[in-house]
């Protein structure tokens, strides 16, 4: 019996070194194990031994049984190990095939630059307010203190309609507009179209857009005004962005200022970008003129203000090294792929 | 304005600032300094060179044949004319290489079969004139005054290279136009004294101004002040050449002494002068008046012009001299054989002489000085300045005296203000005596709060003016930066509203669908309604008109986007890109149906795509999708789809079959449409492939209730899903077969999805194959399959007797 049952093992050992797949894995278990297999026929013929020899001869057999199960399980591990080496072998891709991607789209390089200006204003307490393009003489001129003899009125600057409203030249009139509300204090900033009677060109359209800026309070002083803008600057331009406010006349504003920032393409040392003068110009700004308070019902006697604006496309073409505006009204989908 | 800084020096003491200096201080005062132009820049490798000897020349009479000892120990051979110079003399020897005046090379050469090595200069070649420097002999070459080093740099020597500098002028600094004006704030922004000019005719001539003319202003508030002087013996000739290079480094073109003499003035002051032949004054009499309505007039460029009664006239008793301010007339103007010369310098209503140039479309040198308003008290010294350099350059003789019709006189104002308000402004403390030393640097008076402004600053007329002038001179960058919340408690709070975060989370959408974003003009050509296939009684023709446009192609504004976004595909398609899927968000605008108040201007969201697998379908899913993200569409107790697409054939820009409007909510309030642009209309922007737009009213959308996100339980109990096929007509539409199934199925419907449509020979002609997906759920216990089964019989049925349907 030890012998046979020597055999068996040695017998299943060597065909388990011969097998390929799980199935043929099974097979070996059927004939080994199954019903009819040749341990279980040992087993079964185990009735024929003496009583006293069948406890150890049953011993016998569990062992060798033991040991078979064993003996089968490795090998059930080391098939599944091996044909999964080699699906990993076989579904190996080529990794440096390129990447897929569902088709984006993208904003507008205008939008992202606007979008920016928006948080940076924001993050500072600014509301966003937006008002009718087209204007009557009296937002768009009169309460700016715009005399009705001033050249920007003209019909050569201006596009007017019948019955004397006009598209409106500056974002300004929207600071009318939220000073009428009469809402103090005002922090808010306010995009938008604007037109001036300009030939289309690589610097000039007649349809641009503004980010006006306005802030009524009580001591709201120069100080508040360079600060605040300063800070706008280095956030849009970088930390190290320094600024320059000069001295400019806007009728709307008193005293008024035009604010440089340092050329973001060569620091301030002079290049080609900003005409070697090291600083390129940002926009325009100053305290509320005290007429336009009053006109727009705010006591300048108690409340002070200041009020900015720039040109939305000057900003994106700097920020982007778009060299021709046409670019930005062609849509032309490889242009707006790049933002 | 482009002014030479010599010329500059004429009026403020600035040699010792250098040029960087200069530029950046005057830009920090608030005269921007746009450029500087460098003039002489071209001089190079001039030096001091010592005559040693000068012998004749053997060739020639008139040349000379010198040595010239430059310091680099050989002597040069020197050919010249030469007849001022003998040995001794120091003099300016441009070497062999060296660039003079005009850019000109020198080099070595042989005159005559003499060796000669260089030049020898005068002030002329040299790029200058005697009135530059004064020491330089008339006709010859330039001898230093002193013994100087030998092999010295002659440019710098002699200051040679002079800077041009170009400011820009804000419109309120009048004054500035001007030399004076700017070397007036030149003074004041380094504590220079400005030296007033006090020009001194000599008046050779015989008698008195006032016996040569007369002058009455019948329009004192179109013309406050009218300055007459008469010049006889007038001698017309070109002008000296220093006064033609500083005309010329400002940007003039010299023409004669009479004319650039006014030129000049008005460069210097800022006064227009004009000049008359006064033997075309009839009876010697100035009469200012207003043109007659329609009165032809010919002025001095030729130019026939109709002028109307708002104009106003120099004339003589008899006719026209002079459109005021802006242009003379052909009658009077100043010829070759002139022998007096009446000399006008007066002041002009600025809008009066605006809107008269703007009339005739004429603008000149003089009109746009005018046209800003002058200072009355400009015109006496104009006028002093102006005969004072005729008899300088010896081209007429002044009469005594002045006619000076001066009826109001303007006098200084008095500004008042307050120091610490001001000092509150600035946030800066200054004290009276502080801007009473600041104001002084600019020529204006004050004490205890009280300015006296001098006439020439028109523009200061209030506290925020003298606290501008305070700021300036202080420096604005020296204000120390803040950034307080102000002095009330009111904090604001930094938001969007609900439009603007709509509008952004829209952009979103679409650009994670593979959509640009365009921006368009908001004008366009009244064309494009043909181009559209829009019939002649549209209300879209109802359109606002630009009065003044750049031109047809922009002269309305524009009542659709569809023209926008068409365009902006047809550049694309035109330039071969495969596909473009374009949005754009901008307005419509539209008269307002009152007459009333502004135009009714409306946001729009228009997309348009060709290419890459666009379809009707993914135009519709999209602009469904953004209508969802902006519009609450829940409906209580009701699966019926919230935006729904109604076909429409009537939208003439679309495909009849491939056309519908978006309608919203119970209302079914129509808020935009999708469809396939009409072939006609593709071919006329000239895309040969298939477009599909979409358009959305925002400004409509945003006032409908909005979205709220509230959770849901999910389903605790097991659904049943179940499939149905059937034939139905070919003209039922998924949107009837789908009402029908809702209604038929049951309160346990939970969704209905078109999943297959098929056409096609097996099915029949006429007719489709259509399949739904239902799902039903029952909020709180399992459902089992009889109910559904029933349900799905009632379905079945009902689309049976509704359309005819078949099971298939």
């Amino acid at each position: 019996m030890t012998d046979k049952l020597a055999e068996l093992k040695l017998q299943c050992a060597e065909r388990i070194s011969n097998l390929k797949s799980l199935k043929e894995l099974e097979q070996l278990r059927l004939d080994m194990l199954g019903k009819k297999g040749e341990l279980t026929q040992l087993l079964k013929s185990l009735g024929n031994a003496s009583p006293e020899e069948r406890p150890a001869l049953g011993q016998l057999v569990n062992s060798a049984r033991e040991s078979i199960e064993k003996m089968l399980e490795e090998a059930r591990s080391a098939i599944i190990k091996q044909e999964r080496n080699e699906r990993l072998a076989a579904e190996r891709i080529d990794v440096t095939m390129p990447g897929k991607l569902p088709a984006l789209g993208a904003k507008h390089p205008m939008t992202t630059v606007l979008d920016n200006l928006k948080a940076i204003f924001i993050g500072m307490g600014y509301e966003i307010a937006e008002g009718p393009e087209i204007e009557t003489p009296y937002y768009n001129f009169d309460a700016l203190n715009i005399p009705a003899t001033h050249p920007a009125r003209s019909e050569q600057d201006t596009f007017y309609f019948e019955g004397g409203d006009s598209l409106r030249t500056s974002t300004s009139p929207m600071q009318i507009r939220i000073m009428e509300q009469g809402k103090l204090p005002i922090r808010a900033i306010c995009p938008g179209r604007v037109y001036r009677r300009d030939e289309v060109d690589a610097t000039h359209a007649p349809v641009f857009h503004q980010l006006e800026g306005i802030v009524v309070d009580q001591g709201v002083t120069m100080g508040d005004l360079k600060g605040t803008l300063e800070l706008f600057a280095r956030e849009l331009f970088g930390g190290n962005t320094r600024v320059r406010f000069r001295p400019h006349y806007f009728p709307f504003t008193e005293p008024s200022a035009e604010m440089d920032a340092s050329c973001f393409a060569c620091g301030g040392e002079g290049c080609r970008v900003c005409k070697y003068e090291g600083f390129i110009e940002i926009l325009g700004c100053g305290m509320i003129h005290p007429r336009v308070l009053q006109m727009s019902g705010i006591d300048p006697t108690v409340y002070t203000g200041f009020a900015f604006g720039m040109g939305l496309e000057r900003i994106t073409m700097q920020r982007f090294g778009v060299s021709d505006l046409r670019l930005l009204y062609e849509n032309d989908v490889r242009f707006l792929k790049q933002f | 304005m482009n002014i030479p800084i010599k010329w500059l020096e004429d009026f403020v003491d600035i040699s010792d600032i250098d040029i960087r200096r200069f530029t950046d201080g005057m830009t920090a005062s608030g005269t921007k300094v746009e450029g500087v132009h460098e003039i002489g820049v071209e001089l190079e490798n001039i030096v001091v060179g010592k005559i040693t000897s000068a012998r004749p020349h053997p060739n020639s009479d008139k040349l000379r044949v010198f040595d010239v000892d430059i310091g680099e120990g050989s002597e040069l051979t020197i050919v010249a004319g030469a007849a001022n110079v003998m040995a001794g003399d120091f003099v300016p020897v441009a070497k062999n290489g060296a660039r003079i005046g005009g850019g000109r090379q020198i080099s070595t050469g042989e005159i005559r079969g003499v060796p000669s090595q260089g030049m020898m200069c005068s002030i002329e070649e040299l790029g200058y004139s005697r009135q530059d420097y004064p020491e330089a002999p008339e006709n010859g070459i330039y001898v230093f005054q002193e013994e100087q080093a030998l092999g010295a740099d002659v440019v710098q020597l002699l200051k040679l290279r002079a800077n041009v500098v170009e400011f820009e002028i804000t419109s309120n600094r009048t004054d500035c136009f001007s030399v004076m004006g700017i070397a007036r704030e030149a003074a004041a922004t380094f504590e220079r004294k400005f030296k007033e000019p006090c020009p001194n005719p000599r008046e050779e001539g015989d008698g008195n101004t006032s016996d040569q003319i007369s002058v009455e202003i019948h329009n004192p508030k179109g013309c406050p002040r009218y300055v007459a002087r008469v010049v006889t013996d007038v001698a017309i000739g070109p002008s000296p050449l220093w006064m033609r290079n500083r005309l010329t480094m400002a940007g003039l073109r010299p023409i004669n002494n009479i004319v650039d003499i006014t030129n000049y003035v008005n460069l210097e002051m800022g006064q227009p002068l004009h000049a008359f032949d006064i033997s075309c004054v009839d009876e010697r009499r100035i009469i200012v008046r207003n043109a007659a309505e329609d009165e032809k007039f010919v002025t001095l460029d030729g130019e026939r012009r109709t002028l109307d009664s708002s104009m106003i006239m120099i004339a003589d008793p008899n006719k026209s001299l002079a459109i005021a301010g802006v242009m003379g007339g052909e009658n009077s103007k100043v010829g070759e054989g002139v022998q007096t010369v009446l000399f006008e310098s007066a002041c002009f209503d600025g809008p009066t002489i605006r809107a008269t140039g703007a009339k005739l479309g004429l603008r000149t040198e003089a009109s746009s000085k005018f046209e800003k308003g002058l200072d009355p008290n400009l015109a006496l010294l104009a006028i002093e300045r102006a005969v004072e350099l005729v008899e300088e350059l010896g081209c007429g003789k002044a009469l005594k005296g002045v006619v000076d019709v001066y009826p109001a006189e303007r006098a200084a104002t008095t500004v008042s203000y307050n120091a610490e308000r001001i000092s509150a402004l600035i946030n800066v403390k200054f004290t009276h005596e502080q801007i009473e030393a600041y104001l002084a640097r600019l020529g204006i008076s004050a004490r205890d709060g009280v300015a006296s402004v001098p006439t020439f600053r028109q523009d200061i007329t209030m506290e925020a003016d003298i606290a501008e002038e305070v700021a300036r001179l202080y420096g604005y960058d020296k204000i120390p930066t803040q950034r307080s919340t102000g002095a009330s408690s009111g904090l604001t709070a930094g938001k969007k509203t609900h439009k603007q975060l709509s509008e952004d989370a829209l952009r979103e959408i679409l650009v994670s669908c593979g959509f640009f974003e365009a921006l368009c003009f908001s004008f366009e050509s009244p064309r494009v309604f043909d181009n559209l296939r829009i019939s002649e009684d549209d209300s879209l023709r109802n359109v606002i008109r630009v009065r003044n446009p750049l031109g047809e192609e922009y002269s309305i504004m524009r009542t659709q986007t569809i023209n926008a976004i068409l365009q902006s595909l047809s550049l694309n398609y035109n330039r071969r890109n495969a596909s473009a899927w374009l949005f754009e968000m901008g307005r419509t605008y539209a008269p307002r149906q009152d007459g009333e108040g502004l135009a009714a201007e409306a946001e729009m969201l228009t997309l348009g795509m060709y290419g890459g697998g666009s379809d009707f379908f993914m135009a519709k899913g999209v602009a469904e999708e953004l209508i969802a993200r902006v519009v609450d569409t829940k409906v209580e107790g009701s699966i019926a789809p919230f935006v729904e697409a109604e076909a429409c054939a009537d939208i003439p820009f679309l495909h009849t079959g491939r056309a519908a409007k978006l309608v919203v909510g119970p209302g079914r309030i129509e808020v935009g449409f999708v469809g396939e642009i009409h072939p006609e209309v593709a071919e006329n922007y000239e895309i040969n492939e298939r477009v599909y737009v979409a358009a959305l009213n925002l400004t409509e959308l945003f006032v409908m209730p909005r979205p709220t996100k509230k959770y849901r339980q999910l389903p605790k109990f097991p659904g049943i899903s179940r499939d149905i096929a059937f034939v139905v007509p070919d003209d039922v539409t998924s949107a009837q077969m789908r009402r029908v199934i809702v209604t038929a199925a049951g309160e346990n419907l939970e969704s209905a999805e078109l999943f297959d449509v098929y056409t096609g020979e097996q099915v029949g002609k006429g007719l489709v194959s259509v399949a739904f997906r239902l799902n039903f759920r029952a909020p709180e216990r399992t459902m089992v399959d009889k109910e559904v089964d029933e349900a799905m019989a009632v379905v079945m049925n009902e689309l049976g007797s509704n359309f005819g349907a078949k099971q298939r």
